[in-house]
């Protein structure tokens, strides 16, 4: 019997797809020939080879270069600082948000999701003035001297602060969603054995909870490595762009004053993009294989 | 399946029909104009663009703000699709642009309405679109730096006498030194780059020389030395504070800003203020950093001459039309506005009161001038702070536009 065609995946499937090649395959390959270019969007890509890459690598005495590793320092300070947090806050709030004596789950679970739906750039706002010394919540109630946003390591607190405002509650109901999925039976077994809390959760929900954990530790920490309006918001990349991160630099190359530099910008994102998979995927193995 | 298939092709044709509506027709009757306006004067230049029409022009203008509009230009003038009949440019960009041969010079506008002339605007707006002779745009505006201050706090510390030359030396400044109640500061660091710059012409420097990038200059590091003695003695507000909004809740003195944000200065409540120009070490030379809103047309075969006679009456709509743009807080290039009685009910009528204020109105025309000021926004902050030595971050600056140069 002749089999027939069925048209419905390509209904459901078809427009993202389309949406995925135009504004994300294309532009991703477009990019990565760009980066062997001097471009300055205006005219006709130049090719230059690996030009871009060297100098970005071993010319010590350019701007590219101290720029492009100072913004991945700062890029790795944020990851390292924001991920685990990210993780681990909304992991604690979503079980005890599943425990029995909790009322108004479905308000509170709103109120913490709910900073993330507000724009990075009105988040800023907020916190700026939260942490403004003359005028702020810091410096009028709690009398506290400090200028946050000049003065490490409170500059990058401010950034950490205001990233996990935004960012606990999106972990947070996926990993709702996959303890309310736990069979009980488990739970009551481990009960019947005598064990605590703190054993089930090592035990029981820990493991059954293992494929959103990889998920959410690897898009959090690609989302990291893209880390953007915050710092540009809050601190502008100072004190001494120590809070200067990668994609801050190349955006001002790409898009600053002046004509664009976007080959370079091109080579230094591309660069962001391997470091990002090389991580994102040794993040996947070694979980995948620990719960192997 | 032949239903499938005809539900399928219905719903490309349906898609091909909307995204074919998203990108718009050349319409002959229509002049497309783009500009960068994405804050309040945005919504001014609408306001200008509706009367145009209201006077039912043979050609239409439609006014299209444009977030990032450089990077969306450069777009289409690669593609050579979509370019814009008329675009509002700033004047650091224009000679960069006449490099690569990206605009038409206004010959045909001008021939078209003679009263689009070099007499009837301000000499810096008209000139920094004069390129080997060739007037390359027509000016809408000087948007310029400007210095506001606090009415009742020079009142409360005794200190009105430091406007009556209208310029706030060095040293007056520092004269108020220890004698500020806790929390109040002199001056804020709000444009601290267009301050610096400002010195620079003030101490007799420039940031070029011979066409190459001058920043590691004796004349940079006197002026961030003298900003640097304000901060030192806790007379400038911390690094990292919002000295706008402190200006704003009355607790500095002065504040050195754009003449734009005197319309958000009027909203506050109870905050009596006044302008005057950006401090400088002596009342004998003071300079106001400035820059150009232009109108300017880039190169498009498919724009008609038709288009190019409308263009020219909306200009001349504009040149004698134009107060509405005074209620954005800019200094309008046109004299026949910025002359006229209505107009000195604006603040900044201030900077065109006399002769002497409108030269203080300082237009950088170096063609890497953006990245000089870029460098100067990323690393002056920390110099001024002393977070970084004065020479080692004047070297950093220099290499700095250099290498973006050479990389060009």
């Amino acid at each position: 019997m002749k089999k027939k065609f069925n048209l419905a995946p390509v209904f459901f499937v078809g427009p993202h797809l389309i949406l995925f090649i135009v504004f994300i395959l294309l532009p991703t390959i477009y990019g990565i020939y760009a980066s062997f270019t001097k471009w300055n969007l205006l005219g006709a890509p130049e090719w230059v080879g690996l030009d871009n890459y060297k100098t970005i690598f071993f010319d010590s005495t350019s701007t590219f270069h101290t720029q492009f590793f100072r913004g991945l320092r700062n890029t790795l300070m944020f990851v390292v600082l924001t991920v685990p947090l990210l993780i681990i806050i909304p992991l604690m709030i979503a079980v005890a948000l599943e425990h029995k004596k909790v009322k108004a789950k479905s308000l509170m679970q709103s109120i913490l999701y709910l900073p993330g739906l507000i724009s990075i750039s009105a988040a800023a706002l907020i916190w700026s003035l939260i942490f403004n010394k003359q005028l702020g919540i810091t410096g009028n109630v709690f009398g506290s001297e400090t200028v946050w946003a000049s003065h490490q390591p409170y500059a990058w607190i401010m950034i950490v602060v205001l990233t996990l405002w935004g960012g606990v509650g999106g972990n947070m109901i996926i990993y709702r969603a996959s303890i309310s999925g736990v069979g009980q039976d488990l739970y009551e077994s481990a009960d019947l054995d005598g064990a605590g809390p703190i054993r089930k959760f090592f035990s029981i929900t820990l493991p059954s909870i293992n494929f959103p954990l990889i998920y959410t530790f690897v898009m959090t920490t690609a989302g990291a490595f893209n880390v953007f309006g915050q710092p540009l918001m809050l601190t502008k990349g100072g004190p001494q762009e120590s809070t200067s991160v990668l994609m801050m630099y190349i955006r001002k190359l790409a898009f600053g004053s002046g004509e664009s530099i976007a080959g370079m910008a091109s080579a230094m994102a591309v660069l962001l993009g391997v470091v990002i998979l090389i991580i994102s995927a040794l993040q996947y193995y070694l979980m995948n294989r620990k719960s192997a | 399946m032949k239903k499938k298939l005809g539900a399928l092709l219905t719903l490309v044709l349906v898609m091909t029909t909307v995204l074919a509506g998203c990108g718009g027709k050349d319409d002959a009757k229509t002049i497309t104009f783009w500009t960068p306006l994405t804050g309040d004067d945005g919504a001014y230049m609408d306001q200008l663009v509706k009367d145009y029409n209201a006077t039912n022009p043979e050609i239409k203008v439609k006014h299209v703000v444009t977030s990032d509009m450089y990077t969306k230009l450069s777009t289409v003038l690669n593609s050579k699709k979509g370019i814009p009949d008329l675009t509002i440019i700033h004047a650091d960009r224009v000679p960069g642009y006449v490099k690569q041969d990206l605009l038409q010079p206004m010959t045909t506008v001008m021939q078209a309405q003679p009263e689009l002339k070099q007499d009837n605007y301000l000499p810096q707006a008209w000139s920094v679109g004069n390129i080997n002779n060739t007037q390359y745009t027509i000016p809408l505006d000087i948007h310029s730096s400007a210095m506001y201050y606090n009415k009742d706090l020079l009142k409360e510390y005794g200190v009105e006498n430091f406007l009556d030359d209208n310029v706030v030396t060095f040293d007056e400044m520092m004269s108020l030194k220890g004698k500020l109640k806790q929390g109040d500061y002199v001056v804020n660091d709000a444009l601290l780059s267009w301050v610096i710059l400002a010195q620079i012409q003030n101490l007799g420097g420039d940031i070029q020389q011979d066409g190459k990038p001058a920043v590691n200059t004796e004349a940079m590091k006197k002026a961030i030395e003298s900003v640097k003695k304000l901060n030192d003695a806790g007379l400038l507000t911390p690094q990292g504070e919002d000295g706008y909004l402190m200006f704003q809740s009355g607790n500095v003195l002065f504040s050195t800003d754009g003449t734009w944000s005197s319309t958000a200065h009027a909203k506050v409540e109870n905050l009596n203020f006044g302008v005057t120009n950006v401090y400088a070490p002596s009342p004998d030379k003071f300079t106001n950093r400035a820059s150009s809103h232009l109108f300017a047309m880039f190169k498009n075969e498919k724009r008609t001459e038709e288009k190019e006679k409308g263009i020219a009456a909306f200009l001349e709509f504009i040149r004698s039309n134009s107060m509405e743009w005074a209620k954005a807080g800019q200094i309008v290039a046109s004299k026949q506005v910025n002359e006229s009685p209505e107009y000195k009910n604006y603040i900044q009528s201030f900077f065109t009161s006399d002769e002497k204020e409108t030269k203080s109105l300082y237009i950088y025309t170096y063609e890497y001038y953006p990245y000089v000021a870029e460098a100067l926004d990323t690393y002056v902050s920390d110099l001024v702070r002393g977070n970084v030595p004065i020479d080692e971050g004047l070297k950093t600056m220099q290499k700095y536009v250099e290498d973006k140069i050479n990389e060009n």
